[in-house]
């Protein structure tokens, strides 16, 4: 896709999207907030996993950090919440590095268990620190605005989305990018034609980290109520899901998977518990029929007559 | 003075003494070959000069300077290339996207432009330019090769290291291999130290043979001295 489509089109989704709301009720409105979190959290986890190969089961912990970082500052100290998120940015970002460094020997399933075991340490944390954070009953905290509105958590959420994208798509498409997949091929191989294979690793770590504490900060000041289902495995399985079923390793695959399945979540939430069945199985199709994610099947659909060996994976 | 020089390097795997004491010495502009039995400890010799671990004990000085311990990155970036044994191409990367990783870290500040055509030159010059736009795990054992080595040029080295780069090809492309290494130290001005089973390609292109056997240098010679030895004669087929 040349630069001028491919920003052409970018404006008119962008363009859809500030209009979308106008004519929904508040609930849709709902969900397409929740989604455009998704959309940060699946996307940046998706520099990780999907272009260092670093499987990492603590980003929504680090969402996390930022919320509960920005509602203790704001509920305790009467930080603005503005300024919170910013703080709750930096301090996920600087446990990013260090969970990055800590995990730089390690790869594959050990470095998914460390950031498990991180996951699990920080909810534990979170739940018994009852007079900090209020444990299971949730922390109240103000809103981003004197008086609640929803359109306006809408923007700004979309606001927040779109940079974090931007970032994002410089980063791939700049020579970190070619690093970054590098090392997710062959480590070896990167570090023997000088790709400082350290470094890459943990400025991946950082900054998805920093994108999930902004992501979280947000997300936590929307809801006004911040719980350990922030920082849960729930969570974070659904990012995961949502990357891998979008299509894992290409810029545009979480998002889609971001949207489709959140919505697809609202869909079904009257059927109780079979939800998590129907999560499953469509989990279950995509793994056995299109393992390169939804943005695969459109993929393969566009390019079937030729060969399709020539696909670049990177737009 | 010698581009690369290898002191008393010893290298353990738990109680396996991989090297022991090898020293060595590559002159300039020279093609170099090491060779010896299986499990002679050639690969891990390449992968303790080249950083991808330490040696246990022993120094390495590369162009005048220790790099002894150095991350391979750090080593490459100082001019030291080289190819894997078992090829390590960059599989869901297209073949220019496999070259264009060392040419960007050999010249960050440059424009995606001169990247891209930079790339593409080392490409055509391994003649692997039609399949730039495949993704390397596309690519036969040959081709990953020569992608490797299109690789390793665009680090833009003083020494590259090529470990067994001949095996499965037949007669006449050994001989068109030969020429293209040959060529690589005559228009380049490349020194090459060389891993090779290929007895006839090493006589023919290498001025100075290594022998190792057993983690230890048994002998440094011309190749017609080294294929003369009765102790190399011995360490291939036995007493």
């Amino acid at each position: 896709m040349t630069g001028k489509r491919l920003g052409f089109i970018s404006a008119l989704i962008l363009a859809g999207m500030c209009i979308l709301p106008l004519g929904l009720g508040i609930y849709p409105q709902h969900v397409l907030i929740v989604s455009l979190f998704y959309v940060m959290m699946a996307s940046s986890w998706n520099l990780l996993a999907g272009y260092t190969g670093q499987v990492s089961f603590g980003h929504a912990a680090m969402a996390g950090i930022g919320a509960y970082t920005s509602g203790i500052l704001a509920v305790k100290a009467g930080i603005d919440p503005w300024i919170g998120v910013c703080a709750g940015t930096a301090i996920a970002a600087l446990l990013g590095l260090g969970l990055g460094a800590l995990c730089l020997k390690m790869g594959g399933i050990y470095l998914s268990l460390t950031t498990l075991a991180f996951s699990q340490i920080l909810h534990i944390v979170i739940v018994n620190e009852y007079d900090v954070t209020r444990g299971t009953m949730g922390l109240q905290v103000p809103g981003l605005m004197a008086e609640y509105s929803k359109i306006t958590y809408y923007y700004i959420m979309l606001a927040a989305a779109v940079l974090t994208l931007a970032i994002l798509y410089r980063m791939i498409h700049s020579n970190l990018g070619l690093n970054f997949r590098a090392v997710q091929n062959d480590e070896v191989a990167a570090k023997s034609i000088g790709v400082k294979v350290l470094q890459v690793r943990v400025l991946a770590f950082t900054v998805a980290s920093a994108m999930a504490g902004f992501a979280g900060g947000l997300y936590g000041h929307y809801l006004l109520l911040i719980t350990p289902e922030i920082p849960s495995l729930d969570l974070q399985f659904n990012v995961l899901a949502m990357t891998v079923i979008g299509g894992m390793g290409s810029f545009i695959g979480p998002v889609i998977g971001a949207f489709a399945l959140n919505i697809l979540a609202e869909k079904i939430r009257d059927y109780g518990e079979y939800h998590v069945l129907v999560f499953g199985l469509v989990a279950l199709v995509v793994a056995r029929f299109a393992p390169n994610g939804l943005l695969g099947i459109w993929r393969r659909f566009r390019t079937r007559p030729h060969a399709r060996s020539s696909n670049r994976l990177q737009d | 003075m010698a581009l690369l020089e290898g002191r008393k390097i010893c290298k353990a795997f738990g109680g396996v003494q991989a090297l022991r004491q090898v020293d060595f010495v590559v002159e300039p502009g020279t093609i170099v070959g090491l060779i010896g039995p299986n499990g002679a400890g050639k690969t891990t010799l390449f992968n303790a000069v080249a950083g991808t671990f330490r040696p246990t004990s022993g120094k390495i000085i590369f162009d005048g300077a220790d790099i002894t311990g150095l991350p391979a990155n750090a080593v490459c970036r100082r001019g030291m290339a080289r190819t894997f044994q078992v090829t390590r191409p960059f599989a869901a990367m297209t073949c220019l996207e496999n070259v264009m990783v060392a040419a960007i870290n050999r010249h960050p500040e440059k424009p995606r432009s001169f990247i891209e055509s930079f790339a593409h030159e080392k490409l055509s010059f391994v003649g692997l330019d039609e399949m730039e736009g495949f993704e390397a795990r596309h690519l036969n054992v040959i081709q990953k090769k020569r992608l490797e080595m299109a690789r390793a040029l665009a680090t833009e080295p003083k020494l590259l290291m090529l470990d067994e780069v001949l095996g499965g090809l037949n007669t006449q492309e050994i001989g068109q291999a030969v020429e293209f290494i040959r060529s690589l130290r005559d228009r380049l001005g490349l020194t090459v130290l060389w891993i090779e089973h290929v007895m006839g390609a090493i006589m023919k292109a290498a001025e100075q043979v290594i022998v190792l056997d057993q983690g230890q240098v048994l002998m440094a010679g011309t190749a017609a001295e080294v294929v003369t030895d009765q102790r190399v004669v011995q360490a291939y087929l036995g007493e």
